[in-house]
Order: C-alpha cells, then sequence, then structure tokens
C-alpha cells in the first residue's frame, strides 16, 4: 500500500459517523410509521402527541414504540457485548454465546418454565397462566452463571483466550444439550413459548422489557470511559500488556463482566440475537478501518441500527405471522459476515 | 542500584528454567545475557520485569521488590520488549507507541505536552517519524522492531530490558539498534539488559556480560576477561579463537564452522 492512500483511507471517519446516526433517526421513523397494520401518517403523529384514536393510540405507543425501544437497546447490548469479547480474547468469531451466557439463559429459561408450570396449572395448555414475564430475569441470572463457570474455570488457566475459548464452547454445549433434552420431553404450549424465545423475538415487548433493559445499557455504556484504555491494551499478547503497566487479570475480568452482563440481560429479554454481537463489531471495524476510536461508538450505534431495522423488515416481511429479529439478522447478516471476513487473512 | 536479583529461581511445573540468578546494574550500564537457546534468558528478563513469578529469590528496582509494585509502577520505571511481540495489524505506529505512555496516563488523564513530546522523541529515535501513520501490517519485519522499541521508549523508563532486540534484522538495522542502545545509557543514563545472540555484538557493546547455561549462571564480568576465561567455546560447544581486532578495542570471536564433537576431539 502506497503513501498515497492513507489521505483516501483517512476521509472515511468524517462523516461516517454523522451518516450512522442519520440512520438511526431514519430507521427509528421508519419503525414508528411502518407496520402490519396500516395507520395513516398524520393518525401516528396525533397518536405520538396524545391525540388520535384510542385503536392507533394504542398500537404505536403500547406496540410499536416498546418493542422498538427494546429492540434498540438490545442491539446496543449485544453489539457492545461482542465488541467487547471480540477484542479481549482476540477471536474475530467471539459473540456473547462463547461465554455460554445465551445457552445458560436458554437452560434457566426452560427449567424456570418447566417448574412454575406445573406450580400454576398443572393444564400447561393455557397459555396465558405461563409466567411471562419472569423470563427476562430468569435468562439474564442463567446467562450470569454460566459466564462465570466459564469465567472461573478458565482463571485456573491464566485467563488465556484460547483456554476461554475452549471452556466455554465445552460449557456451551453442555448447557444447550441439557435444555434440548428438557425441551424434547414436553409437549404443550411451553414449547411455543420457548421456541418463540429461543429464535430471539421483540414480538409482544412491552415498556417492561424496556425498563428492565435500561439499568443495563446506561451502566453499560457509563463504564466506556473507564474501560477505554484497557480496552486498547488488552488487544495484545497478556506479556506485552502488562510490560506496558496494565494490570491484565483484573481488567480483563472486568471488561469480561460488563460484557456478560450487558448480553445476559438482553438474552432475557429479547432471546439470544447474539448473531448481532458478531457482525456489527466487524461492520464497525470495516467502516472505520484504521480509526481504531471510531470503533466504539459505530458498534453502538450501528446495534441500534441492524436490531431496528431488521426487526420492521421481520413485522413487514411476515404479515400477520412476523419473522423473528433473530431469524432475521442471521439470514441478512451470514452474507454480510462472509463479505467482511473476506479481507482477514 | 537501578535494578538487582538475588538467588532468582523460577521454574516451570517441575522443570527447572532458572537457578539462584543473581545480578547487580549499576546506572546507564549496558549488560549483555548471552547463553544457548534454553539457557534461561528469557526467563530471567520476565522475572526481572515482575511477568512471572520467581520461586525463590527476589529482584528489586531501586531497592524495592517488584513482586510489591503495582504493575504501573513498575512500568514507569522498567520498559521490556519481548521477543516477537504481536500486535492487532491494523493498528498504526504511533497507536502503537502511544501505548508506552499508558503508565503516566492511567485510565483518565489526558496526554499533555510532556507525553507528545516522549513520543514524538521516541519515534526519532528510532527513526520511524515519517512512517507514524503506516500500519503495523505495511512494515517489514526490521520496521516493526523498531516500532516495538519506540513503544518501550515511550515509557522513559530508566530500565530497559530487550530480548533479542536484533533478530530478524538486517545488519544495518542491527548496528542501529545497537548504536541506539549505547546512545541511551550513555546520554541518558538508560540502565539496559538485553539477552543477545551475537557474541561479538554483545562483546562490542556491552560493559558487562552474563552467560548464561542451563538456567544457571556460569560467569558474570568484562567482556575482555570472558574472552580469557575459553566459556565460550565449552558453553556453546564450538571451536573457535579470540582475534584482536585494535588494541583499544574488545577482541573478536572467530568461530570455526565445524563443530567439535564432528572434528573427533
Amino acid at each position: 500500500m502506497s503513501l498515497n492512500d492513507a489521505p483516501a483511507i483517512g476521509r472515511p471517519s468524517r462523516w461516517v459517523l454523522p451518516a450512522a446516526l442519520v440512520l438511526v433517526l431514519l430507521s427509528f421513523v421508519a419503525a414508528v410509521f411502518l407496520g402490519i397494520v396500516d395507520i395513516p401518517a398524520h393518525d401516528v403523529l396525533s397518536a405520538l402527541t396524545g391525540s388520535g384514536s384510542p385503536e392507533a393510540r394504542s398500537i404505536i405507543l403500547d406496540i410499536r414504540l416498546p418493542r422498538i425501544v427494546t429492540g434498540i437497546l438490545a442491539g446496543v447490548q449485544f453489539a457492545l457485548a461482542g465488541l467487547l469479547l471480540q477484542t479481549i480474547t482476540r477471536n474475530p468469531l467471539a459473540d456473547p454465546s462463547l461465554m455460554g451466557v445465551s445457552q445458560g439463559a436458554t437452560l434457566t429459561v426452560t427449567v424456570f418454565l418447566l417448574f412454575t408450570v406445573y406450580r400454576a396449572n398443572p393444564d400447561s395448555y393455557s397459555v396465558n397462566e405461563l409466567p411471562i414475564a419472569w423470563l427476562p430475569p430468569a435468562g439474564m441470572i442463567g446467562g450470569m452463571i454460566a459466564g462465570g463457570i466459564i469465567y472461573l474455570l478458565a482463571f485456573r488457566l491464566d485467563l488465556s483466550p484460547l483456554r476461554i475459548t475452549l471452556c466455554g464452547i465445552a460449557i456451551g454445549a453442555v448447557l444447550h444439550a441439557i435444555a434440548i433434552g428438557l425441551i424434547a420431553g414436553w409437549g404443550s404450549a411451553r414449547i411455543e413459548i420457548i421456541l418463540e424465545w429461543l429464535s430471539g423475538s421483540l414480538y409482544a415487548r412491552t415498556w417492561d422489557h424496556a425498563l428492565f433493559l435500561l439499568p443495563f445499557t446506561i451502566v453499560g455504556l457509563a463504564m466506556l470511559p473507564l474501560i477505554y484504555r484497557p480496552l486498547i491494551l488488552l488487544r495484545f499478547d497478556a506479556a506485552v500488556a502488562r510490560s506496558f503497566g496494565l494490570s491484565y487479570k483484573k481488567q480483563f475480568s472486568f471488561v469480561l463482566l460488563v460484557s456478560c452482563a450487558l448480553a445476559a440481560s438482553a438474552v432475557g429479554a429479547v432471546g439470544p440475537v447474539v448473531f448481532v454481537g458478531l457482525i456489527v463489531p466487524h461492520l464497525a471495524r470495516f467502516l472505520a478501518g484504521r480509526h481504531f476510536p471510531l470503533v466504539l461508538p459505530l458498534t453502538i450505534v450501528l446495534g441500534a441500527v441492524i436490531v431496528t431495522l431488521g426487526d420492521l423488515i421481520g413485522r413487514l416481511a411476515g404479515g400477520p405471522e412476523e419473522v423473528p429479529i433473530g431469524v432475521v439478522t442471521a439470514l441478512m447478516g451470514v452474507p454480510v459476515l462472509l463479505v467482511l471476513l473476506r479481507k482477514v487473512p | 542500584m537501578p535494578l538487582a536479583c538475588s538467588q532468582l529461581s523460577v521454574h516451570y511445573g517441575r522443570r527447572s528454567a532458572l537457578a539462584n540468578f543473581s545480578l547487580s546494574m549499576e546506572k546507564g550500564e549496558i549488560r549483555a545475557l548471552i547463553g544457548p537457546n534454553g539457557s534461561g534468558k528469557s526467563t530471567a528478563l520476565q522475572a526481572l520485569a515482575g511477568l512471572i513469578t520467581p520461586s525463590k529469590g527476589r529482584a528489586d528496582i531501586e531497592g524495592v521488590a517488584v513482586a510489591s509494585m503495582s504493575r504501573r509502577n513498575i512500568a514507569k520505571r522498567l520498559a521490556f520488549l519481548p521477543q516477537q511481540p504481536t500486535a492487532p495489524d491494523e493498528m498504526t505506529i504511533a497507536q502503537l507507541v502511544r501505548q508506552g505512555r499508558f503508565p503516566h496516563v492511567g485510565l483518565f488523564r489526558s496526554y499533555d505536552r510532556k507525553d507528545e513530546e516522549a513520543i514524538e522523541w521516541a519515534l526519532e529515535s528510532t527513526g520511524l517519524t515519517a512512517f507514524a501513520d503506516r500500519t503495523l501490517q505495511e512494515l517489514s519485519g526490521g520496521e516493526r522492531q523498531r516500532a516495538w522499541i519506540s513503544a518501550a521508549l515511550a515509557q522513559e523508563a530508566g530500565i530497559l530490558l530487550l530480548d533479542e532486540p536484533t533478530s530478524f534484522l538486517d545488519i544495518g538495522y542491527q548496528v542501529e539498534v545497537l548504536d541506539l542502545v549505547h546512545r541511551l545509557s550513555r546520554e541518558r543514563g538508560v540502565t539496559i539488559l538485553m539477552a543477545i545472540h551475537d557474541i561479538n555484538q554483545a562483546i562490542a557493546v556491552s560493559d558487562r556480560i552474563s552467560l548464561l547455561e542451563k538456567g544457571e549462571l556460569r560467569f558474570d564480568g568484562e567482556p575482555k576477561a570472558l574472552a580469557a576465561s575459553g566459556l565460550i567455546e565449552k558453553t556453546f560447544r564450538v571451536r573457535g579463537r579470540f582475534v584482536e581486532v585494535a588494541p583499544d578495542k574488545p577482541p573478536h570471536f572467530d568461530v570455526e564452522l565445524t563443530k567439535l564433537h564432528r572434528s573427533g576431539s
């Protein structure tokens, strides 16, 4: 590469972040105004200002807005969690499932449904009785426990990125197998709930989900100034990072904790849409080029965009039987990932 | 004393990598650490830098035990450049060298003029100012090695530990690195300990030499005394002789390109 290329590569830095921010706004507006129920634009506007027909108000304020906000928060969390994990494990294919977060959440959600259903109502065909509201915290706790187990196993082996990856794959596979085994043993409506949750969905997400996620998003973003410099140093080998003065184990563990908390709470709320955590950081790195400081803000912004647009597409494409966001991101994300990974030697 | 250690022993599992290693360095001294492959040179450097915990003995920086210091405090006083370090390919030289200031700026403090000056000086000393915005991927092996040395220099530490800093460099850059080492020691009073394979370079540049074999210290003294001791031939299992190049210069080791055991002696 000649020196002449440098300015050309330097140029995108100025417009790429503002452009991404505009994209957030556009996708948000599109997601509010478009839907399977056709509401004229002026009705949407009047619903937003508190007037308009009760029906339009209910659709916009109680159905569309909460699911969009939940999606944005979850998208930001998945993307950020993925970036942190990919950075510190120096593994470009890392996503939150590497730390067993989604598998652990799946298992606890499964177990939770198994027991609560029998306690609440022996007739497991009555969906209304199922304690769906408790799924987010149940999933989050499971995700954090799985992450903790993998961390402890890898900690005994000096927390090397390879150890984390191997422990993560092993523990994740075991948890996943147990959960699938439990599900296979059932019949009934629980399967519908677990399948919908497993595919990663924003269907029927309420303000409760958004409020559940909000503290995690805020705390996660507030930690960024604290971990920004360590994050750069954690891209080196442990020996190099420590020589530069970093308390490697302490900082590595802290970033890992932030990443797991972000991912586990998001998985609890919307199911394992972990593909966002894999794709978005790659997209951000691709757009940022050598401007590493741009990668972090771009990851956050693009996380929001991808989930909002993915959900919108799923809502519009499927008709009344909408396509879950997890399916949309996976289908759209794979080609994107393949193109981006062509750059990786 | 800037850097010292006594009775330093390191075990990897059951295998002893370093046994009762002792060293004490004066301010501004250049010390070469030589020895065959696997003799414990890298282990000694890492133990001195506090990167591995010794099973016995202690290392001190200015009289304070390394084991008791935080990583940041160590990094302010001692810069360590490992053998063949790796960095993300898309990182630029400037970004790499900036990381050398981490011990000074910590998590929050912004880079002030003194930090920027240190970075500029580090780039300049290694001849990299013009390449600062290139990514490490675009560099040759020699340039990459200099970028790492530059990052270590940016730490502005009084002690510099280098693990084979001239490996993979062509002879021109080897001389440049050794010249830089000499200038740092004489002009800035930096205390330098480096593991190095080339015996003649070690003899030419260093004030004292430590010779390791199988994790044990075989010799500690001035280059001329090492030349006279006959230990080089024995330790490295080669045949050769020391030749005087000039009366005021250290002797040159001229190796015969036949192994002792092959020639039947």
